[in-house]
């Protein structure tokens, strides 16, 4: 019994072991839509039931078809006591051109079990403009232009073709605006820009269109008859719900609307790639295509040989700018030129207006330079089918010749920071340790150098002291004559002791006389020729005088008198009469004048 | 380096050959003067080595290393703005923002138009958060002499008007013909010493405390205690306003004033 019951509790385990586990493990792909209109895109289902492989499997490569991973989804089930899981790996499928794609059965090892799908078909239709009369009936709820300005092109050549979006009025929003596809083939496409300041609404028929005008910068980059277009483009537009059910008045705010995904395309656009004429093209033609002017400066304009020179060259117009390059020139001969460097300013968003500025380092290689030759730079303009030289005239230089100065070397200082550029690391290190000086207070704080600036006032009061002086003698003859008197005195001792030691009485005696002359007139303040012995006892200002001096002075002319008659007298006494007119002087000097 | 020694002590002993018989009294004056001499140039020769060898290291990227060496020369004593730069850039690559900017603005004040050391010393000076204090465009103007040359300047002018004006007197016939320079003379000399008198002041009144260490807590007092003023990162510059024991009462570029521990600040002259 218990054998038994055991026996169906197992059965009954196994059963259900069984079927919760699912008996066979699943792998199905699947894609929601079988076909699709280029430009539209098509989800990739990869399930797999009652298995979790640990990866999304991978897509095998298909020419045509783009595969962009989305991400993994989830389920899990309990339904009547049996349960089931599944994992679902999704792809967007993106296809490049119309045709049929068959997207193959993938095998997928999970857990050690070989699972497989089965092959997939797709059918990609080829999307055409709508005709003219849908559009102009408002059949269409959007539609795609596309203009190229031009039918002909010179290859080289730069122009703007436009895209036209045209939304129907009654769309109430649109998003998810893709360009699918654009063939340019022959063309150089640059980046699509949308120009927002020209949407406008315009009427199509009898309805009323929004145009969101798309820029579409194209260079022909070869010859021959080019097709441009179509274009496709993909966007999901939400229209009026067409549920006319509930209240009107209700329905006008509560209307969500429903969304739909158009799928867009214009008409190929076929375009006239022209060469470039060979006849009359510049020798230094280097491939300008556009309209251009040019202005050229150069400097320093007073070098040395082996110096430097920044010739700076501006082209500025419109046309293919990013082409543009500075043409070699065939004058600059007698000097060393180095690669210019370049630095494009675009005026309009497709870079087709401008200036392009060349900076190119020359320097002349001897001194019978004296100008820069001129620049020329030719370009071919399009709009009139011809050449252009443009032609900057020759700037005059002044190269002295170079002599022991080194050549300059034309790559920048290594510690020298460049201007209007924001570093990004510190100046290297200094090689050179310089002169090394000891830590000392400023010299204004230095007594020496303090009591030094004494010196140039000090030169100046003893100027200042010397000039008052010397003008206070210059002003006042009675001192003049008295220091002179003084001089004279001083010098006339020394000849009247010379004259004593060489015992020469009558040089000695006319000495003595004039001397007694001489003093006794400056302080009488007449002139010496006037003094006799006479005025010793006559003149007022003696009489005052001390009687030993008048005496004295009587002495010393009555021997002056007597040496004319009794000459020979012996030396001591001349020195003994130079000692006494010595000894006298004093008295004069203090007498008052 | 050791050539260099010998080599120098063999010219030494050279001249001191030649000179002993030759000059008898003044041999020991002559002697005395040639070991000073001698010792100079050894002792330039040993810092143009040190100098070298913490170039090297600063080449092999050892930044610290050479940082510790060119240290090491600035504190026998000598200095040159080369070296104070280089001193700077091993302390920026070493991370030591404070330290840079205290040894560029020393470059600064011995090379003062050195574009160089403003290049660089403006680059680090990028590198600091939080506010900063800034020479004002007359302090940077000022700044384009050393103290010393506008002392210079100041006195040169000074001793040439004085000297023209004792000229005058002694010729009093020159007073006509030098009166636009007696005139631009006494100019000069009024602008230049107004202009020294600004920056002596400027040097000796005011000075900058450059932060050394990261993220220095100012206080509202000087002990550890007070509360924190405001912080002052790696290598802001802030005016020192007082001093107290070993701390120094600082105002950072927005105005906020606290006090910080000497040890963490760098104080330089203000100009």
């Amino acid at each position: 019994m218990l054998d038994r019951f055991c026996r169906i509790v197992i059965l009954v385990f196994a059963a259900g072991f069984l079927i919760t586990s699912g008996w066979a493990a699943s792998f199905t792909a699947s894609l929601d839509r079988d076909s699709i209109a280029l430009g539209e895109q098509a989800t990739l289902s990869l399930k797999f039931d009652g298995v979790q492989p640990q990866d999304a499997p991978g897509i095998p490569n298909i020419p045509g078809l783009q595969f962009q991973y989305v991400g993994p989804s989830s389920s899990f089930s309990f339904i009547n006591g049996q349960t089931s899981s599944s994992i679902t790996y999704n792809y967007i499928v993106s296809p490049q051109h119309d045709g049929e794609f068959v997207i193959p059965g993938m095998r997928a090892d999970v857990n050690g079990q070989q699972l497989a799908s089965s092959p997939l078909k797709l059918i990609v239709s080829k999307v055409n403009a709508p005709s003219a009369a849908a559009v102009n009936a408002g059949d269409e709820v959007a539609f795609l232009k596309f203009e190229f300005p031009k039918n002909k092109i010179y290859a080289g050549e730069a122009e703007v073709g436009q895209l036209e979006l045209y939304l129907r009025d009654d769309i109430q929003n649109f998003g998810n605006f893709q360009l699918t596809g654009t063939p340019t083939d022959g063309f150089s496409p640059g980046k699509i820009a949308e120009l927002q300041s020209q949407r406008r609404r315009v009427q199509v028929g009898n309805r009323v269109y929004t145009v969101i005008p798309l820029a579409v910068p194209l260079t022909a980059v070869r010859t021959g008859s080019l097709v441009l277009g179509p274009f496709t483009a993909s966007v999901v537009v939400v229209l009026p719900s067409q549920n006319d059910g509930g209240d009107p008045f209700f329905r006008q705010f509560f209307n969500q609307g429903q969304q739909k995904q158009v799928t867009l395309a214009t008409d190929p656009v076929s375009v006239e790639s022209l060469p470039l004429p060979e006849k009359n093209k510049p020798a230094n033609f280097t491939g300008a295509i556009g309209n251009f002017t040019m202005t050229a400066t150069a400097g320093p304009t007073n070098v040395t040989v082996g110096d430097p020179i920044t010739v700076r060259v501006q082209i500025s117009g419109s046309g293919s700018l990013d082409a543009i390059t500075l043409p070699p020139q065939d004058a600059w001969r007698d000097f060393k030129t180095y690669p210019p460097t370049t630095k494009l300013n675009t005026s309009d968003q497709f870079g087709f207006q401008g200036t392009k500025t060349f900076e190119q380092i020359i320097s002349p290689q001897n001194a019978d330079v004296y100008e820069l030759p001129a620049l020329t730079f030719s370009f071919f303009n399009p709009e009139d089918g011809q050449y252009h030289t443009l032609t900057q005239p020759s700037m005059p230089l002044v190269v002295k010749a170079a002599g022991a100065t080194p050549m300059p070397t034309i790559a920048a200082n290594k510690n020298s920071a460049p201007e209007n550029q924001t570093p990004q690391d510190i100046l290297p290190i200094k090689d050179n340790l310089g002169k090394l000086a000891t830590k000392s207070s400023p010299l204004v704080a230095q007594p020496v150098f303090l009591v030094a600036q004494a010196v140039p006032v000090l030169a100046f009061v003893a100027a200042f002291v010397w000039r008052r002086r010397t003008d206070s003698l210059a002003n006042n003859p009675r001192l003049r004559r008295q220091r002179a008197v003084t001089a004279l005195i001083a010098s006339g001792m020394d000849d009247l002791k010379k004259y004593a030691a060489a015992n020469q009485p009558d040089e000695f005696f006319a000495t003595l006389f004039r001397l007694l002359q001489e003093q006794l007139g400056e302080r009488l303040d007449c002139p010496a020729s006037a003094i006799t012995e006479n005025v010793i006892d006559e003149h007022p200002v003696l009489r005052g005088a001390p009687a030993a001096t008048l005496q004295t002075l009587r002495e010393l002319f009555q021997l002056c008198n007597q040496a004319r008659y009794a000459p020979v007298r012996g030396t001591g006494e001349l020195n003994s009469v130079a000692a006494q007119f010595e000894k006298t002087i004093p008295g004069f000097q203090e007498m008052k004048a | 380096m050791k050539t260099q020694i010998h080599s120098s002590e063999r010219e030494f002993a050279q001249i001191k050959r030649k000179l002993e018989p030759t000059y008898g009294g003044c041999y020991r004056f002559s002697i005395l003067l040639l070991a000073l001499v001698w010792a100079g140039n050894l002792f330039a020769a040993d810092v143009a080595a040190d100098f070298s060898t913490a170039n090297r290291l600063y080449a092999d990227g050892k930044f610290s290393d050479a940082a510790n060496a060119y240290g090491k020369i600035l504190q026998t004593g000598g200095q040159s703005p080369a070296l104070l730069f280089n001193d700077a850039n091993a302390e920026f690559k070493s991370g030591n923002l404070g330290k840079a900017i205290a040894a560029y603005r020393r470059a600064g004040l011995l090379a003062p138009r050195d574009s160089e050391i403003r290049a660089n010393l403006d680059f680090v000076r990028n590198q600091v958060q939080g506010p900063t204090v800034r020479e004002s465009r007359w302090q940077e103007w000022l700044g384009q002499l050393t103290l010393n040359q506008w002392t210079l300047m100041a006195a040169g002018a000074f001793w040439l008007l004085f000297l023209l004006l004792a000229a005058r007197q002694i010729r009093p016939t020159l007073g006509p013909k030098l009166k636009s320079v007696t005139t631009m003379l006494v100019t000069l000399t009024i602008l230049s010493g107004a202009v020294l008198g600004l920056q002596a002041e400027n040097h000796f009144s005011s000075q900058i405390a450059v932060v050394i260490s990261a993220g220095a807590t100012a206080r509202s007092g000087p002990f550890d205690e007070a509360q924190s003023a405001f912080t002052a990162h790696d290598g802001a510059e802030l005016s020192v306003l007082d001093r107290h024991d070993d701390w120094i009462q600082v105002a950072d570029g927005s105005g906020k004033i606290g006090w910080l521990p000497v040890k963490q600040v760098e104080i330089l002259p203000g100009a």
